[in-house]
């Protein structure tokens, strides 16, 4: 290679700056600020091509956003403390139904709560609380008992709602959440900028930014992402990651093993509880099925692992494949076969096959590869923090 | 007596609701005793008996199926045997369908770790329960009572001693199951391949070096299970309507909470937590039917915290 002599080389720069946080979290910013479009406009002019309709449509970026969110935190317990709960449909839907129980006079009179943000911090409180309990009873336990006991509390909460609790969640009919406006003055479904007079000279943001709603929730999505990123880079975060690869190990250096694992799994129930909140505002009619379902816990555990379980990213990206194949997929038309139903067998087996052939996910996989691309061309980094070669490394990743 | 018509009634009910996750149980916990290998798609094969079971004892019109442009009458798909063939069949049919699956799906993962097998047979319950869906179609087809069962006309309903009256097929079924489940108990307990099958639960390389094949017992374990299961299915078939979703809903989370609060691994645990659960939820459908599986899934939850190795399991097998 004729760069090989040169250092630091492109490679080398571009794989240094990548590991600076100020960059990582720009190019998220930008990632979010384009990302309707993109789905959006850029898929409709790939659609034009192929005269195949596969572009997203409005909602459907926030949609995403909103499961990714959950999946960044499922993926700090599954992905890096190696904890498999059947049970985040309970923080997910908890959230969102306690959410949208506050903004209908219905429940309870004196308090109505008509603020998006409101919703998400008393939703995401009481996910806290959930979990704390949950997490409590359920920590002592490893592998499929843990899986089982999350589960069993999960389907608790569903079955209530669906039918002793009718009274409070309205049942198998649903449940109509009114948020209400943003800050008090902008609805949630109100093109942005909407009045505000600063930003309407800017057209290109009122085009990339669709509406309120996608503001909240990429703003909420930026967050989500810099505490998921700082609570992995910290000492905290590394202990998680050494649960998961050895317990035992972690228990012999002295640190209480259950308080860790219980953490990770209250942090990963404020992320669901934020995704549930805003679930709520997203959504027309809040039902058991759609939140509370252990379906739904297993949606979770399919997106977090089709992406990259271990990786910051991977998860997101499959919450993105995830909804797009069944939002957007599943309604295609090709060579005049519907592909209608057929969505989740798809999704089913390309997740089986990506469980076997890559385990670290999707986003794992091409980051092995983007790995070894530097490794081959760049001469300084690329492989620092690669973990030796006898270890197994059943749960691959590292940032 | 009113109370003992309602108890009666209820250990009726609870006998057969409790053989069906006693069966699926008793599968569930072989395969994860001996191989250490956990079956998210166990209620798959659930599944998989119960279609069976349809496709072989009755005649079904088919809509929305991918098969409808196969089929020449897809008014009456089926083989339209009798419930009795299937009662041979299915379990037949699933057993091979269990030996191949641990041959091409379980075996590679025997060394990946708990989570890696949950996710892979997790999605392959997903796919299990779609494949069904697209041959079958999405509607509910309507539970199978048998008319006739080994020649005998069990239409009639019979009159049991204060349990009151119930259709005679109900009560050979949770016969059937009874017979199905002390079979599987002698295999286990009484015979030489049980003492393979329960000595590689306890250390299946002693048992490998002392040259035994285990991996031959491990096929036909996981065959076994997958036969129960399918059996399971048939038997389900015929107290509740067949949908795709019967899988996971209504055997692969029952199954699971019958071999926790039985204790993993422990056969008899199987059985009789089975059938603890199905008299809970049998009893709690009668007078508060709302809150019957809120109950039973508390009841596990508390079993769980409280005796974490199952009420009949031993400490031994590992969590």
């Amino acid at each position: 290679m004729s760069t090989d002599d040169r250092t630091p080389n492109l490679v080398d720069r571009f794989v240094a700056l990548k590991q600076q946080e100020w960059f990582l979290f720009t190019t998220v910013a930008v990632a979010l600020l384009v990302f309707p479009w993109a789905l959006i406009d850029g898929l409709e002019i790939v659609a034009e091509f192929i005269k195949t309709d596969i572009g997203g449509y409005t909602g459907l970026p926030a949609l995403i956003l909103i499961y990714g969110i959950v999946v960044i935190g499922f993926n700090i317990l599954l992905g890096y403390t190696g904890l498999l709960s059947f049970g985040h449909a309970a923080f997910f839907g908890g959230s969102a139904y306690t959410a949208a129980l506050l903004t209908r006079s219905g429940f309870i009179p004196e308090l109505l709560i008509k603020s998006p943000i409101l919703m998400i911090l008393i939703g995401s409180l009481l996910a806290v609380l959930l979990a704390w309990f949950i997490g409590f009873l359920s920590i002592r336990r490893s592998g499929v008992y843990f899986a089982v006991l999350t589960l069993t509390f999960g389907q608790v909460m569903y079955y209530y709602a669906m039918g002793p609790g009718g009274w409070l969640t309205n049942g198998d009919d649903g449940f109509t959440p009114d948020p209400g406006e943003l800050l008090g003055h902008f609805a949630l479904d109100q093109s942005f900028p909407g009045d505000l007079p600063v930003l309407g000279d800017l057209p290109f943001l009122s085009t990339l930014l669709t509406d309120w709603f996608y503001v909240l929730v990429a703003v909420t999505t930026f967050l989500a992402v810099v505490v998921g990123y700082r609570i992995l880079k910290s000492p905290y975060g590394l202990i998680f990651e050494a649960l998961g690869q050895n317990e035992q190990r972690v228990n012999f250096v002295g640190l209480n093993v259950f308080r860790y694992k219980l953490m990770a799994f209250v942090i990963s129930a404020v992320f669901a509880g934020v995704g549930g909140a805003l679930y709520a505002m997203q959504t027309l009619t809040l039902h058991p099925n759609g939140s509370l379902y252990w379906i739904i816990s297993g949606d979770f555990v399919i997106m977090t692992a089709l992406g990259g379980v271990g990786t910051l990213f991977g998860p997101i990206i499959g919450a993105g494949i995830f909804e797009y194949i069944r939002l957007v997929l599943s309604g295609i038309e090709i060579a005049g076969y519907e592909f209608g139903g057929m969505w989740r067998l798809l999704l089913g087996g390309a997740f089986v096959l990506i469980i076997v052939l890559f385990p670290s996910g999707l986003y794992g996989g091409i980051k092995n590869v983007a790995s070894s691309i530097a490794v081959r061309f760049g001469n300084t980094t690329g492989r620092t923090r690669e973990r030796p070669e006898h270890e197994p490394a059943e749960r691959g990743g590292d940032d | 007596m009113a109370i003992i018509n309602t108890l009666a009634a209820i250990l009726v009910n609870g006998l057969q609701q409790g053989a069906i996750f006693a069966l699926l149980g008793i599968g569930l916990t072989i395969i994860l005793g001996t191989m250490k290998f956990l079956n998210l798609a166990h209620g798959a094969l659930y599944l998989l008996g119960a279609y069976l079971g349809l496709v072989i004892s009755q005649e079904v019109t088919l809509s929305n199926s991918l098969l409808l442009g196969f089929v020449s009458d897809p008014s009456a798909f089926g083989l339209n045997l009798s419930f009795t063939v299937a009662l041979v069949l299915v379990p037949l049919i699933m057993f091979v369908v269990g030996v191949l699956m641990e041959r091409t799906v379980a075996r590679p993962f025997y060394d990946r770790g708990e989570v890696d097998q949950l996710l892979v047979t997790f999605g392959l319950a997903i796919v299990a329960a779609e494949v069904v869906k697209q041959l079958m179609g999405p509607n509910p087809f309507p539970k199978y009572n048998p008319s006739t069962m080994l020649g005998i006309d069990v239409s009639h309903p019979v009159t049991l001693p204060f349990a009151g009256t119930f259709p005679a097929w109900r009560l050979l079924v949770v016969v059937i199951a009874f017979v199905t489940i002390a079979i599987t108990y002698l295999l286990i307990e009484r015979t030489d391949f049980g003492l393979v099958v329960q000595a590689g639960t306890r250390d299946s390389e002693m048992v490998r070096l002392l040259g035994i094949d285990i991996n031959r017992s491990y096929m036909v374990v996981f065959g076994i299970g997958a036969a129960l299961a399918g059996f399971a299915g048939l038997i389900g078939g015929t107290i509740i309507n067949l949908t795709p979703a019967m899988g996971t809903d209504n055997a692969l989370v029952p199954a699971f909470l019958t071999i926790v609060v039985g204790g993993a691994g422990s056969v008899v645990g199987a059985i009789l937590a089975g059938f603890l659960l199905g008299t809970i939820l049998a009893a709690m459908q009668l007078f508060y039917s709302q809150w019957a599986t809120i109950v039973m899934y508390s009841f596990v939850a508390v079993i769980l915290i409280t005796k974490p190795e199952g009420l009949f399991g031993s400490v031994e097998v590992e969590e």
